[in-house]
């Protein structure tokens, strides 16, 4: 569980304080998956960003599973991220002079004891790359890349995974492809799925929508369809 | 129409702030092209102001207005012909003789004996120009008073003596009256043997010392009016003293001044590299600072921008770039030039005026813009392929590929091609201008190029077969180490130039050491039981019996005493050609002029016959000639000689071309004649011994007491003094060799800038996966020593490949210094790492969210 208390975050350019996020309180549970929308600016990412320990709030407190990040030292924070958290970015951030399988293989190494090889290979057969293993980044075309960054995520086999506008650079195709992964990871192993988009369609397949501008959350409900779902997994409907 | 072009000053407005937005990357840049300048400034800057020094200080550096030096006694002929100089030119011209010998002296109780450089003055007379500093102070006539000497500290020092103590020279005692801190015309006496003596003419004659054929030498010191014509008063002199080098104050010190253009000559050079490194470190930064620029480049190109408004842009930032790193090198270079005199240690014998050295540091800021232009000028002229269809799609198709692509490729850059030969060509010419030759600008253009191609082939090679092994083994390797060695190959890296250039920075600063370390051992090696180590020079005739039954009875001596006769002659033509007539191809006048001259019958120990047959008669008018001096001399057997020998000419033909061995006691003379021709003459003898080192202090005493007047050269002190002397003249070289090396550094740090961003992705990429601080050292320290080891590889095996070639042509032997090789990769390792990290520390401290939003 995710929890976020009247968290803040400003900067400060020369006399002026930039607000970014104004006080956001919200909780997430365990296997949700949540999207995150708002225009340019609103501070999607950076919210991405506070909950996942990548940056610390101005003032505030982000809790993951009853542990304190925003109190956390820079070596146990990364100990935190390793474990506990999977990330896709928009720029899929391969490292370029690694291989496939290297890339996928790196969270393994850093994080868990043991080798991760068998695991790493399975992933990269599953997203459909098991021809291009051995390839590095710069030969794989946006769509391969952004599979070798969903296998990557996957590896240590997270309880959360962050996705930042993980289809914005793919054509429909590709993006609907790796959304659909995204999608059955956390249908299937109950992973928390926080993915922020600007795209209508892929926040209307979330269990829950958070909306921020300027900085607040404006709006925090669960999609028609998620909600219809519910309620029919609830028994409210018929 | 309207003129389209960007105006100059808005070019210059985008460049000066797209420099603004990456200042660490270009301050590495500013670096690299203020190292060569410093260098530069600093060796040119130095020898700027020493020749000015010796052209205001000429008089004083020659103690008159004009000297004339010969190497024996002047006869009552000589000193009529100069007497009769002086009536003739009426009253005003003075004149006065000095006298530089070489002797041995002690200072008793302590009967240990010196050998010392000895110079006899009239006090009265000498110095005309300049002052002789003495301490307490007083005039030099006050100290050379009667039986009294001056003498320099390194005297006092070595024998523990002291002012006012007695000092035993030629069987007779002096009293030290003071401490000679310098004296004007030091110079001439070059670096002398032993610590300096003065004492007045007088009480040297009254020690003996100037014994006929002894190997003093006379100087003939004039101070004339300034109504009198020095050119017509030299020719007089030389009419009357043919056989004397003649010298005005209007020429300084050519033999020094000669010197010190082959050595500005020789160290720019050294500076020039340094400086060409540089130049290739902005040219490799540049270019990584396009290729970051694209996006920049293909905007402006898609608003109407056109490739030479795109170019000026470029150049006008590295023309800023270049003279920001020269005004900064002319600055560095300023204070090299005051350490020069410092690292130069006691071989110079005056200290330079140090002045603001102009034609230095223009010629310093000129050869560092030029060079920059130059190299960087490839690189920018990139900037007309770049297409503006770039804003929408960051790919673009690729050119065909195969052998076919590659032609095309570099067809599509044949302007590229041109303007390097251009660069290569300019590069001659700048080494031509810095060493006044040529012959040396070609040469350098040439082998500088080709070592810079085949290092960069080595560095390509040695970066394949790790990539091949890696490629083979990486999974099994540890994940840090993995990724460190991959990340050699990052895109942008431009590994093989920075190897390359490192590697030779490494090369050079090690080659110039093992040179260093081979010629020493090399005289050490000499000093082996068979050969002399103990020589004796000023041996009369009437003492020879004696010196021989001396060596018989003393303890310690391994190997007997050799005698070899020595006479002075005089040639006056080769091959039927007049000194003067040689005059003009650089022949080695003294050489000729004051000829050293022995007999044998037989080819003397050490010596072998190269060409020809040795004489059998000791009555032919033949002579054999040392292959040095055959080649230099252009003598071959046949070849027709003249030497005047006592005043009596004799024509002669060389029937011998013989090669010394350097070690035997014969090494010592290259022209030995018969013995019918010589004997009669006045011989002074050379003798070598080899006596077990703890009893040369006691045969020395002993010798000293018996012969005063003989000196004994004990080969374990003249080592010293070699290597001291090789040690400081590496110890420069090796100093501004050191000067690639940061060159090579700084072309590391600018690369590893101009992948910064790249770098600083990866850290926060993996920070974002759970990786530690340590992890993320870990990784780059990998990738930045084992960049290090390489570029040590490649430049200790060239600087052994380099040595070994340079040693044979010297003839000595090479062989591997391995504590040497390994602390030289170790260092360039270590070096590359902190080099590495200086210029990327700051990616540790980001915050994964700062970089991946940039995104």
């Amino acid at each position: 569980m995710i929890e976020v208390r009247d968290a803040k975050k400003w900067i400060q350019n020369g006399a002026r304080r930039v607000e970014i996020l104004k006080g956001i309180t919200l909780t997430i549970p365990a296997g949700q998956f949540v999207a995150i929308v708002g225009a340019s600016g609103s501070g999607k990412s950076t919210l991405l960003g506070l909950l996942a320990g990548l940056d610390t709030p101005s003032s505030g407190e982000i809790w993951l599973d009853g542990v304190p990040i925003h109190n956390l030292a820079e070596a146990e924070l990364a100990a935190v991220r390793g474990r506990k958290i999977g990330f896709v970015f928009q720029s899929y951030q391969l490292i370029q002079t690694l291989t496939a399988l290297e890339n996928v293989l790196l969270p393994h190494e850093l994080n868990v004891e043991g080798s991760g090889l068998a695991q790493a290979r399975q992933l990269l057969e599953g997203v459909g790359l098991a021809e291009r293993m051995e390839h590095y980044p710069v030969q794989l075309s946006g769509g391969e890349q952004q599979r070798v960054a969903l296998a990557r995520a996957f590896v240590v086999e997270p309880p959360i995974v962050m996705a930042d506008e993980p289809t914005g650079n793919l054509d429909s195709a590709n993006g609907r492809m790796v959304l659909d992964l995204l999608l059955e990871r956390n249908r299937k192993s109950g992973t928390t799925l926080v993915l922020v988009t600007h795209d209508p369609e892929v926040a209307g397949m979330a269990d829950r929508k958070i909306v921020l501008k300027d900085g607040m959350v404006v709006e925090d409900t669960l999609p028609f369809t998620a909600a219809t779902e519910l309620m029919l997994d609830r028994g409210v409907h018929g | 129409m309207a003129n389209r072009a960007l105006s100059w000053k808005r070019a210059g407005a985008i460049g000066w702030r797209d420099l603004k937005s990456a200042p660490g990357k270009f301050g590495f840049v500013v670096l690299s092209v203020a190292v060569g300048v410093a260098a530069l400034v600093g060796v040119r800057g130095f020898s700027e102001s020493f020749r000015k020094t010796l052209g205001i200080e000429s008089k004083s550096l020659m103690a008159g207005d004009l000297s004339a030096r010969m190497f024996h006694e002047p006869t009552t002929e000589d000193q009529g012909k100069i007497a009769s100089i002086l009536q003739k030119k009426g009253g005003g011209i003075r004149s006065t003789w000095v006298t530089e010998t070489v002797s041995m002296a002690s200072a008793p109780p302590d009967p240990v004996p010196l050998l010392v450089s000895l110079k006899a003055v009239d006090p009265a007379e000498y110095p005309y120009y300049g002052t002789a500093e003495l301490e307490p102070a007083m005039t030099l006539k006050q100290a050379l008073d009667g039986d009294s000497v001056v003498v320099a500290e390194e005297f006092l020092i070595r024998l523990n003596a002291q002012v006012g103590q007695t000092l035993r020279l030629g069987g007779r005692n002096f009293k030290i009256a003071a401490v000679l801190k310098q004296e004007p015309d030091r110079l001439t006496a070059g670096a002398g043997m032993g610590p300096r003596v003065m004492i007045s003419q007088a009480a040297l004659e009254r020690t003996g010392l100037l014994a006929p054929g002894s190997r003093a030498s006379q100087r003939l010191l004039m101070k004339f009016p300034e109504q009198i014509d020095p050119v017509v008063l030299r020719k007089e002199v030389e009419q009357a003293l043919p056989e004397a080098q003649v010298m005005d104050f209007r020429e300084g010190n050519p033999a020094l001044s000669q010197g010190l253009d082959n050595a500005t000559a020789v160290l720019s050079l050294i500076c020039l590299v340094a400086m060409v490194l540089g130049a290739i470190g902005v040219a490799m930064a540049m270019h990584a600072h396009l290729e970051q620029r694209m996006d920049m480049l293909a905007i402006l190109k898609a608003v109407g921008a056109g490739s030479a408004d795109l170019l000026r842009i470029f150049l006008l930032q590295t023309l800023g770039l270049g003279l920001a790193g020269g005004v900064l090198g002319v600055a560095a270079g300023v204070g090299v030039m005051a350490a020069l005199p410092a690292v130069f240690g006691n071989l110079l014998p005056v200290h330079a005026v140090l002045e603001f050295p102009w034609k230095s540091v223009a010629a310093g800021m000129g050869t560092g813009l030029l060079t920059t232009l130059l190299f960087c000028l490839p690189p920018l002229l990139d900037v007309r392929a770049v297409r503006p269809v770039l804003v929408l799609r960051r790919l673009v198709e690729q050119g065909p590929q195969g052998v076919g692509g590659w032609f095309a490729r570099w067809w599509a850059r044949r302007l590229q091609l041109g303007i390097s030969a251009v660069v290569v060509a300019a590069l001659g010419a700048i080494a031509w201008a810095l060493s006044d030759s040529a012959k040396v600008g070609t040469w350098f253009a040439v082998l500088f190029t080709a070592a810079l191609v085949v290092l960069l082939v080595m560095a390509a090679v040695a970066l394949w077969v790790l990539r091949f092994l890696l490629n083979r083994i990486r999974l099994r390797l540890p994940s840090f180490l993995r990724h460190g060695l991959a990340n050699l190959y990052r895109p942008g890296n431009q590994s093989a130039a920075v190897l390359a250039a490192l590697g030779l920075g490494v090369m050079l600063i090690l080659a110039v050491y093992l040179m260093q370390a081979a010629l020493l051992r090399d005289l050490r090696e000499t000093a082996s039981p068979k050969l002399p180590n103990v020589f004796l020079i000023d041996v009369t005739t009437d003492e020879v019996a004696g010196v021989k039954e001396f060596f018989q009875r003393q303890p310690g001596v391994i190997q007997a005493l050799d005698l070899m006769p020595g006479v002075t002659g005089r040639f006056t033509s080769l091959n039927g050609k007049t000194l003067d007539q040689l005059k003009e191809q650089h022949f080695p006048r003294r050489m000729l002029e004051n000829a050293e001259l022995t007999w044998a019958d037989a080819p003397p120990a050490g010596d072998k016959v190269t060409q020809g047959k040795w004489w059998t008669n000791g009555d032919v008018a033949q002579l054999a000639v040392g292959t040095g001096v055959a080649e230099r001399l252009h003598l071959g057997v046949g070849s027709s000689v003249e030497l005047e020998i006592g005043g009596k000419v004799r024509a002669l033909t060389v029937a011998a071309v013989f090669r010394a061995d350097g070690q035997h006691l014969a090494s010592r003379i290259s022209f030995v004649l018969p013995s019918g021709q010589l004997k009669d003459q006045t011989t002074e003898w050379y003798g070598g011994a080899h006596i077990d080192p703890k009893q040369v202090g006691a045969m020395e005493r002993a010798l000293f007491a018996a012969y005063p007047t003989i000196t004994v050269i004990n080969l374990a002190d003249e080592l010293d003094r070699i290597e001291s002397v090789v040690n400081q003249i590496t110890f420069v070289v090796r100093f501004l060799a050191g000067f690639s090396i940061f060159a090579g550094l700084m072309i590391l740090a600018s690369s590893i800038a101009s992948t910064r961003f790249r770098r600083m992705r990866e850290a926060v990429v993996l920070k974002t996966l759970g990786a530690t601080r340590m992890r993320i050292v870990r990784t780059f320290s990998v990738e930045f020593s084992v960049l290090g080891l390489l570029a040590g590889s490649v430049g200790v095996v060239f600087a052994n490949i380099l040595t070994r070639v340079l040693l044979s042509k010297l003839g000595v032997g090479f062989h591997i210094e391995w504590l040497e090789t390994v602390v030289a990769l170790v260092g360039t390792a270590v070096l590359a790492t902190a080099t590495g990290w200086i210029a990327s520390y700051r990616i540790l401290g980001l915050r994964p969210l700062e970089v991946l939003r940039e995104e």
